[in-house]
């Protein structure tokens, strides 16, 4: 059967008086009778279902109002005036919407307010005798995460969960229909849909993504178009008919409940209700159920049928003194760095493991699992052994978590089981028992079934499952690599789940140990692993992998295989003219200007070694290399990091130079004392023209940035300055050049001054009395050479 | 929802070589991509928003106390805007600390990379925010107008005080200096013009070098000069 839900409710009282400003929620109390009228205007047009005035009925949209206090009161009145009008007619529908703001660690909300906010109000709705609960229009998944929790505390009820879409086919916060889909029915939810902010023609794909990723009924609920302010009212374009139109496909996509949003009217809803008479439900193919994992934005399958996953395993403190000390100290610089390297390295899922002793886990798990969240895509694997770690990090992840790990351990089942259950998480199940180890594959099967019957007993799904093999020490137990091998076959043979398990165990004690890892790991492939749990900067892990792939026909016709295996002999540099032909001072010359820092001294030495001079080297390789760069980039056809990248080369071969010949001296073409002025806290530009002039010779006392005047006179004073260079960024602290020209003057200073910065103009430096104005640094080491020239 | 921390899943390496001044260059991907890297790793997006109605004829900002708004570009640009957001974003400190200490460490080309991958990320972590602004004005009926900030065109930013206040940007921590900077210096304020939406009103939304003063942007669009 096709439900009909109700449209519009805001429009609606809007029409029968309630005002702009005014809480659309106050009116079930105030004058229930235009609300019940509401209502019973849509089930005389042919709705279903009604849903509640309730929509920002939770504390702290009420709280705009100085209602906050009447959550119970408003929403059981809320259920109250539409029963009155439903009868046996209608089911009636709860309506829960946003609370307005973003959870942790998007907005300031924390998950426990939000999930209280919702649990306050969904019980109040339930207890009121609401059929259903239809929480709507959210448009962060976390927000929908902690409303279904609380809607499923709450009651036993349906739960409706409808996500709002932009145009681009993802919520604000970015999650896409396939990953919403697959997050919200892992966690419970009865209807998955979508409402609000798109007209019916851009939520029809929408609702194909949602019926292909879930088999829960789909229920959608579009504005009448997209909307136009006239006259200070919002407009919805769409008439009744128009809307109808698009009902046929959007059953054919998979829909079974069909509403309207805003700007739809009881017109509205009756051209639905006559639209679906003609059709029956679409029969929705039955995907078979696969494993899959999400982030906030992002699905990961696991599968035979798919190319292999990596488990990145890096964030873990076991046996990592710094990283467990920088855990400890609440410090997590270190473990986003190895979440953000992994993911570039291509893990496709993350391991987390917080395992210090003496610290607080759960506050340190929370605290991970948000801060890496927020700053990868991929999914994540929590790994502890404790269980309120656990609850945590599962609480606190945007998305549908893998548990590692479950063994047949009774706490673990007891505990762990049903946190996986209740936050739509994945476990990987791991063949231990309280009688330990099982040695081979058959036992290790029967362990691994020992933990699916007992998940499925309390309502997990067949595609909650990824099996691990059980890596045991070869050294130690020669059947042992065998038996893991063995247990993967079985696995797929008698399961069909997943499998997975971590690696360099199997060469504990053995020398040579990346060869033994990379030959095992090639084989377990072979024999059906799916998702490695390893160190993914391990390139010989890589490269088996990359081969394996092209063997294992995961990689078509081996094009992956090849255009890598191409990059890695490639050179990566643009190609220089052939050294071979050079002289090694203009070899040295060309590598300076190429900025090849590790080139560069290697080269000067040799030359030293060969008899040239420093001086020499100097000026026919270093000097003349900045030279062309200068011109070059006066030319516009080098860039300001192209000429950085040389100025570090140059450097390079002055500190070989000086390593070699520490006596050597070098010409010092005169002190420039340069400085950010008051005021002004840019000195990324001060800094290069004080690197570049430092190259070309120069003596720098670089006084900083934001530098009282007094400081800057004093200096250029006390170090006899040939140069004063002066840097103003802003409009604002422009004046201060003159001020410190002023005074240099005053105080008796010989000082050329030169000044630069982003808003400043030769004009300006005229009128300030500045002796010049360079544009960029090239130009600055040129002028200055003029000035001590002079 | 006046408080919204975008999540930087990427930092884009394109729009980092345009503001390192490498828009069409050859160059390093290596270099470019560890800058990306480290700027995501040490970005810290904060952002905040206010909602005000604004009167297009006094150019006026209706806040408790309500401010005008002059120049004749900025004043043109939201000509027919009848509210207005005023936003403050952040990345923080930390940085703005790598960037310092790189170049002292005489690691000049990844200072100014990472300077131009952090530039990066706070306007990303502005469009980030603008994206939830933009589905929620445009329920009610409004298109957006392009963001503009003091110091662009003719807007002098000595109306950053007022920024700041408007979008109580002490919220997310953002002050200024005596000069008008913004502390962190990777931040960002700026309004966004609301403009009934009407049938084929197309808005002049995009982004013109030509408007700006700052002369010796590395991303200015080398037409425009």
């Amino acid at each position: 059967m096709i439900y009909v839900f109700d449209g519009a409710m805001g429009t609606m009282l809007q029409n029968s008086g309630l005002k702009p400003g005014d809480c659309p929620e106050l009116l079930n109390v105030k004058n229930p009778e235009i609300v019940t009228n509401v209502h019973a205007q849509y089930i005389a047009h042919g709705a279903n279902i009604i849903e509640t005035n309730s929509f920002g009925a939770n504390r702290i949209k009420l709280s705009h109002y100085g209602l906050a206090d009447r959550v119970v009161e408003l929403n059981t009145a809320a259920v109250r005036v539409a029963k009155a009008a439903a009868g046996d007619k209608a089911k009636i529908a709860g309506s829960v919407g946003s609370t307005g703001k973003f959870i942790k660690p998007l907005g300031e909300l924390t998950f426990d307010d939000a999930y209280d906010v919702f649990f306050e109000q969904i019980s109040a709705l339930a207890a009121a005798g609401a059929d259903m609960i239809l929480i709507e229009t959210i448009i962060d998944i976390q927000e929908m995460r902690a409303a279904l929790l609380a809607a499923k505390a709450a009651t036993d009820k349906p739960v409706i969960c409808q996500l709002s879409f932009n145009s681009d086919g993802r919520t604000v916060t970015g999650t896409d229909p396939q990953t919403a889909a697959i997050t919200l029915e892992a966690m419970g939810a009865d209807i998955i849909g979508a409402n609000c902010s798109l007209g019916p023609a851009q939520l029809l794909p929408i609702v194909e993504l949602l019926a292909e990723n879930c088999s829960c009924p789909i229920s959608i609920q579009p504005n009448a178009g997209m909307p136009h302010l006239v006259d200070g009212k919002t407009v919805f374009p769409m008439e009744a008919e128009e809307m109808a139109q698009w009902v046929p496909k959007l059953v054919e996509a998979g829909a079974t409940y069909i509403g309207g949003c805003c700007g739809t009217t009881p017109q509205h809803i009756a051209a639905i209700k006559k639209a679906i008479q003609l059709l029956t439900p679409t029969v929705r193919k039955n995907r078979k159920p696969i494993l899959a994992l999400t982030s906030r934005s992002k699905t990961v399958f696991i599968d035979k049928t798919l190319p292999t996953v990596l488990l990145g395993e890096r964030i873990n403190p076991t046996g990592r003194k710094k990283l467990a000390a920088e855990i400890k100290e609440g410090n997590f610089l270190s473990v986003k760095k190895e979440a953000l390297e992994q993911v570039h390295a291509g893990a496709h899922i993350l391991d987390v493991n917080m395992g210090v002793a003496g610290i607080d886990q759960t506050k340190a798990m929370d605290k991970a699992i948000i801060e890496i969240s927020q700053l990868v895509d991929v999914p994540l694997a929590i790994d502890t052994s404790d269980a309120k770690a656990l609850e945590a990090g599962l609480k606190a992840y945007p998305g549908r978590a893998l548990i590692n790990s479950v063994s047949a351990e009774p706490d673990r089942l007891d505990e762990f089981l049903p946190l996986a259950k209740k936050y739509g998480a994945a476990i990987l199940c791991l063949p231990i028992s309280p009688a330990g180890v099982p040695k081979t594959a058959p036992e290790r099967v029967a362990v691994v079934q020992t933990i699916i019957d007992r998940a499925l007993a309390i309502g997990m799904k067949t595609n909650d499952f990824l099996l691990d093999a059980l890596v045991m020490t070869v050294a130690a137990d020669d059947e042992a690599c065998i038996q893991t091998l063995n247990t993967l076959k079985l696995y797929r043979e008698d399961f069909g789940y997943p499998s997975t398990m971590g690696l360099s165990n199997i060469s504990f004690g053995l020398p040579n140990r990346p060869l033994i890892n990379s030959n095992f790991f090639t084989m377990s492939l072979a024999y059906g692993l799916d998702a490695p749990i390893m160190n993914p900067y391990d390139t010989a892990m890589q490269d088996a992998l990359l081969a394996s792939a092209a063997l294992l026909g995961f990689d078509k016709n081996a094009r992956h295989y090849s255009l890598t295996a191409a990059n890695t002999t490639a050179p990566t540099k643009a190609a220089t003219a052939p050294v071979s032909d050079m002289d090694l001072l203009t070899r040295i010359k060309v590598a300076v200007m190429n900025g090849e820092k590790e080139a560069v001294a290697p080269m000067v030495e040799q030359a030293l070694a060969e008899g040239h001079s420093s001086t020499e080297i100097t000026d026919k390789s270093l000097t003349a290399a900045m030279n062309e760069v200068g011109v070059g980039f006066g030319s516009g056809k080098l860039f300001l990091p192209q000429v950085l990248l040389s100025a570090e080369a140059m450097r390079e071969a002055f500190l070989k130079i000086k390593e070699l010949l520490p006596m050597q001296t070098f010409e010092n073409k005169g002190t420039v004392v340069i400085a950010t002025v008051k005021g002004d806290i840019h000195d990324l530009g001060k800094n290069i023209v004080g690197a570049l002039m430092e190259n070309n010779g120069f003596n720098i006392v670089d006084l900083g940035k934001d530098v009282d005047t007094g400081i800057i006179v004093k200096t250029a004073l006390e170090h006899d300055a040939d140069i004063v260079g002066l840097c103003a960024l802003m409009t604002t602290t422009m004046p201060q050049i003159d001020l410190v020209i002023k005074e240099l003057k005053k105080a008796g200073s010989k000082a050329k001054v030169m000044v630069g910065g982003a808003v400043l103009t030769q004009d300006y430096a005229d009128q300030a009395g500045a002796d010049c104005y360079a544009r960029d640094g090239v130009v600055a080491v040129n002028l200055a050479k003029e000035l001590v020239a002079k | 929802m006046p408080i919204f921390n975008a999540s930087l899943t990427s930092i884009d390496k394109s729009e980092t070589k345009r503001y390192a001044g490498l828009n069409k260059v050859a160059f390093d991907e290596k270099l470019i991509d560890d800058a990306c890297l480290e700027a995501q790793l040490l970005s810290q997006a904060k952002g905040i928003w206010q909602i005000y109605d604004y009167n297009h004829v006094t150019h006026t900002i209706e806040a408790e106390i309500p401010v005008m708004i002059e120049g004749r570009i900025v004043q043109r640009h939201l000509q027919n805007a009848t509210k207005i957001i005023v936003l403050a974003v952040t990345i923080g400190e930390d940085i703005e600390h790598a960037i310092t200490d790189h170049f002292k460490a005489n690691k000049y080309t990844h200072s100014i990379l990472l300077d131009a991958a952090a530039t990066t990320a706070v306007e990303m972590a502005a469009d980030s925010m603008e994206k939830t602004i933009i589905q929620e004005v445009q329920a009610k009926g409004y298109q957006t107008l392009m963001r503009f900030s003091p110091g662009y065109g003719d807007w002098n930013i000595t109306f950053q005080p007022q920024m700041l206040r408007l979008a109580n940007a002490d919220g997310i921590g953002i002050a200024l200096t005596d000069s008008m900077m913004l502390i962190p210096r990777k931040s960002v304020t700026a309004v966004i013009g609301l403009v009934p939406n009407c049938d084929g009103n197309s808005l002049n939304n995009r982004h013109d070098c030509k408007n700006c003063n700052k002369l010796d942007c590395l991303a200015r669009k080398e037409s425009s000069i």
